[in-house]
């Protein structure tokens, strides 16, 4: 029994479970939609998804279901959808800023394109937060940087994962602000209230929602966004404290490349919509609304393939 | 059925196979990435050659025995693959259907001849059964199962 | 006290009571079923809180929980397949009990030691929650790393026979579990090109696969079912759980010592549930006066181990709701819920909105106690049911939920061939002794370990000698010196019987199966 074998019956297998009947789209829709998340249940992009199904649904007027196919940080899910789904608006699939980007940049094959699908809308993004213990010595910004600098790898940052958004973030402060400090990946969101609280590391890049919820037993020095988190309304931006650095993850959705405009405008709308409706729940627990479509979509790719892709290779060829 | 088989032995050989095949791609890693398999890789070839010098030196058991039809053991897991490869090709329904409806008249069969009647005895049955787990699956908790070639 | 009053009314009302009983009831079904885990329960209620009220959600989330954890026992016992994965212990000393015709005793025993654990639960989770929180920030890095290596040596335990097979069965799990993208470095292993293998081996792909395949294979083999036709029951099911029920209570201290272990271990993030019961079999077989006796019947294996996971269930609340903390899987579900009410975790959880809080506790401790009826009673049906379906049924169903729950798992027909793979080598890995136990043990704790050890030497970076932070709290020294004490008191007694007695049974002497 060869690898190789698998390979082939698997993507054989594969393609036979995901087609569907492809039907034309004179009054889209008129199917139930799946909707498939890259990730396990209980995550930030799940829990999101689940919260917009019944509006979707309601605005839609077809079932939407919601599955997951969770593994190597999306990417198993990605590569399944790029090669198997077909274009008729009956599928589609949670996309996330930065994994599209860094992961067919990093891996050697991902098994997907960052450009390889349509991408309908991001909806929301969750700026990088940088999170220190409530006892911490550093209470701004400015004096975690000034004791980087004098005792350089010293300051321990957690977040979660590799080349995910949060060590993005860490390896832009490190260039902005001319540091050197050491980014400790941990896997996922969970493990970070215990690493802060236990005094593990010196300090988390995270989201802002972990921001939110910690308010009691850590202090937030910097978001990375635009503008001020509306949940927390205290906190500088990087930029008001002088370092350019915004980003953080976008969740979006994307539908297979050749879906006609007709069913993505659809699609569009049926997000906005829903997003105004959930906006009341989201906003406070840290989430940022945002209606990215069509052109912008693009601009926001570019613009950020431009910033990480040197921090990337950067950081590959250092490993 | 009883075969002649040094077990040690064998054990320190798969555990040998299992390093080399996981030996070779390790290049091209990072040293974040590859120190806990390296450490791992060379205490299992450590293990597997003890268990090497042990089979000369001082062997566990020189047999192992296999409880029942031989042939049945390798007929169940070729069935079990086909299953596999079929529910890709005809969708789960349709597969399952041929190889539940297949896998229990092979196995009655066992305790004697299956007269036809038996047979279509057994088919709502085998339908009933199938038609529960799948609307379980599909409908409650939504699971989309393998369509296969009927979509 | 008040509060606690007032939670109490809250949820003793009909609405409340039926919602406890639903969960608990569709908890046990879905956990019975291989590959369907608690997780998963929970992911496909979470639409349904979405409608009911805040404590309503959290009731009928605890129950299922709840429900689905002592679930998985009943295909533990009847059908060696470890329903979710913390009920792997419970399969070494059930299974065999089953196959002597002793199944009804196993399940009894089962049903009790969970109720007893859950109301235990629940008791540490209301009493003691703020103390023991403080417990579960100390463990960074280095010591989950030595937690890992003490969870390790229970592969000791756990091989029968010959201890060079069973730590070789714990490398090849380690092995497994590096398969995928690699936790700290970010890069893919071992995937050989193939993009599906990014997702890794799921744990409960490859323990579907170790534990149901090889069984199922012999089965058809042999052209038996899962047990043997056991007659009447030794004076009919009452009498059964009385006599389980009198074990149990008689010598309470095997019960007590898991609920302790499960409650420690709960704490701990990140070992979660799959451990405790490991953890909890591993101490009840050491202090055991006859330890030869288990892994073939000794109903202490079933209690230790199912006690101590459902003490895991309300114990892993404990960092949750004071912390944020998730100790288990499941728990980022309900900690997702939490916040979706505006309900952060922290003291204010029992003080502002005490009452809610101490209802979800306390519909904890009512879910235990509807176990009781609920698992007797559906412990009895499929007891039947497995019981009496001839084998040429009860075969390709068994095959056929294995599937099916193992596709569902991450709707992967991938994972199903990597199932089927796995099993098919582990029937012929038993035939030469290396066991799918420590094979599993490996892969749950390989994880654990490399996760601690590459964090420890990151952070460790600008030390002069790296790996001294290993050493570097009193409780990661506690935590190495009782792994040099596991390994000591495993090793000696062998050692000491081959040095001075020579002439009685070498310990290594195995015989095959």
């Amino acid at each position: 029994m060869t690898l190789a074998t698998t390979r082939w019956v698997g993507s054989l297998t594969l393609m036979a479970a995901l087609g569907m009947p492809g039907v034309a789209f004179a009054e889209y829709p008129e199917q139930p939609i799946t909707y498939t998340i890259p990730f396990d249940p209980g995550g930030e992009s799940d829990v999101t998804a689940r919260f917009q199904e019944p509006h979707l649904e309601e605005i839609l007027g077809v079932d939407v279901n919601v599955n997951h196919r969770p593994g190597g940080g999306g990417a198993v899910g990605w590569s399944e959808f790029q090669n198997n789904a077909e274009p008729t608006g009956y599928e589609m699939i949670g996309v996330n800023i930065p994994h599209i980007i860094a992961q067919p940049i990093m891996r050697e094959d991902a098994g997907y394109e960052t450009d390889n699908w349509k991408i309908v809308t991001f909806f929301h993004t969750t700026p990088n937060a940088l999170i220190v213990p409530k006892d911490s010595q550093f209470e701004t910004l400015d004096e975690l940087v000034q004791y980087a600098k004098e005792n350089p790898q010293a300051v321990t940052l957690g977040g979660s994962g590799t080349f995910s958004a949060n060590h993005l973030g860490a390896l832009r402060l490190e260039r902005e602000a001319d540091i050197d400090v050491t980014y400790i990946p941990f896997t996922g969101t969970g493990p970070l209230p215990a690493a802060i609280q236990g005094g593990h590391v010196s300090g988390i890049f995270n989201y802002s929602m972990l921001g939110v919820q910690m308010q009691d037993n850590a202090r937030v020095l910097a978001v990375a966004s635009e503008e001020r988190v509306p949940a927390l309304p205290d906190v500088p931006t990087f930029k008001e404290l002088g370092y350019d650095i915004v980003g953080g993850a976008y969740r979006g959705v994307a539908v297979p490349k050749g879906t006609p405009d007709e069913i993505v405008n659809t699609l569009e709308e049926a997000f906005a919509e829903t997003n105004e409706r959930i906006a009341e729940k989201q906003e406070p627990l840290g989430f940022v609304m945002t209606d990215i479509t069509d052109g912008e979509v693009d601009e926001v790719i570019q613009q950020l393939k431009t910033a990480y892709q040197p921090i990337l290779e950067e950081a590959k060829a250092n490993q | 059925m009883t075969l002649r088989l040094n077990t040690d032995f064998a054990a320190g050989l798969f555990g040998l196979l299992f390093a080399a095949i996981l030996w070779f791609p390790r290049e091209g890693m990072g040293r974040l990435s590859i120190i806990f398999p390296r450490a791992i890789l060379v205490i299992m070839v450590a293990l597997s050659l003890a268990l090497i010098v042990k089979a000369f030196i001082k062997p566990a058991a020189r047999q192992v025995e296999i409880e029942g039809d031989p042939r049945r053991l390798v007929i169940m897991i070729v069935v079990l693959f086909a299953w596999w490869y079929a529910i890709g090709v005809l969708g789960f329904l349709v597969a399952t259907a041929i190889v539940f409806f297949g896998l229990t008249w092979y196995l009655a069969h066992i305790e004697g001849p299956v007269p036809v009647r038996r047979l279509a005895q057994w088919a709502p049955i085998v339908a009933v059964l199938i038609g529960a787990f799948y609307l379980a699956f599909t409908e409650v908790l939504s699971v989309r199962l393998p369509s296969g070639i009927w979509s | 006290m008040d509060m606690l009053l007032e939670a109490l009314f809250s949820i003793l009302t009909l609405k409340g009571l039926v919602t406890i009983l639903c969960g608990v009831t569709a908890g046990l079904f879905i956990g019975a079923l291989p590959g369907l885990t608690a997780t998963m329960a929970l992911a496909v209620l979470l639409p349904f809180t979405f409608t009911m009220s805040p404590l309503q959600g959290l009731i009928a989330l605890g129950a299922v929980y709840m429900g689905a954890i002592y679930g998985g026992a009943f295909t533990a016992i009847l059908i060696n397949t470890p329903g979710t994965p913390s009920s792997i212990a419970t399969t070494f000393d059930g299974y065999p009990m089953a196959r002597q015709g002793r199944a009804y005793e196993a399940l009894a025993a089962a049903t009790i030691a969970s109720v007893v654990g859950g109301i235990i639960g629940v008791t540490f989770l209301l009493l003691l929650a703020p103390p023991l929180a403080r417990l579960a920030v100390v463990f960074g890095p280095a010591e989950m790393f030595w937690v890992a290596l003490l969870g390790l040596t229970l592969v000791a335990s756990l091989s029968s026979g010959s201890l060079l097979k069973g730590l070789l069965g714990g490398c090849i799990g380690m092995l497994l579990s590096t398969v995928g993208v690699s936790p700290i470095g970010g890069e893919t292993r071992f995937i050989f090109g193939i993009p599906a293998l990014q997702g890794g081996i799921e744990l409960i792909v490859a323990l579907i696969g170790l534990f149901v395949i090889p069984e199922l294979i012999s089965m058809a083999a042999q052209g038996r079912g899962a047990l043997p036709e056991s007659g009447k029951l030794q004076g009919g099911a009452g009498s059964a759980i009385m006599r389980m029920g009198r074990h149990i209570f008689g010598k309470p201290v095997n019960l007590i010592r898991s609920c302790i272990i499960g409650q420690l271990i709960a704490i701990i993030p990140g070992a979660g549930g799959n451990v405790t019961s490991l953890v909890a079999y591993n101490e009840a077989r050491r202090f055991s006066k006859d330890p030869s006796s288990f892994g073939k019947g000794n109903v202490d294996g079933v209690i230790a181990s199912e006690s101590s996971n459902n003490v895991m269930v309300a114990g892993s609340m404990v960092p949750l709701l004071t912390l944020g903390i998730p100790g288990a899987p499941p728990d980022a579900i309900i900690l997702g819920v939490l916040l979706m009410h505006g309900l952060r975790p922290g003291l204010d959880l029992f003080t502002e909105t005490g009452v809610l809080t101490n209802g979800f506790i306390l519909s904890m401790g009512f879910a235990s106690m509807f176990l009781l009826p609920v698992g007797l009673l559906g412990g009895r049906l499929i007891h039947r049911v497995v019981v009496k379906t001839p084998f040429y049924f009860l075969l390709p169903s068994i095959a056929m939920v294995t599937i099916l729950g193992t596709y569902a798992l991450r709707n992967s027909m991938t994972d199903v061939f990597i199932m089927l793979l796995l099993g098919s080598v582990g029937y012929f890995l038993r035939l030469i002794g290396i066991q799918a136990a420590p094979i599993v043990l490996g892969m749950i704790l390989g994880v654990i370990a490399e996760k601690g050890y590459v964090q420890t030497m990151l952070t460790a970076v600008v030390d002069p000698v790296p790996w001294l932070r290993l050493f570097a709290n009193p409780l990661s020294i506690v935590l190495a010196c009782l792994v040099a004490l596991s390994v000591a008191t495993t090793l000696l007694p062998g050692w000491l019987e081959r040095s001075g007695r020579m002439a009685k049974v070498d310990p290594d002497e195995e015989k095959p199966s």
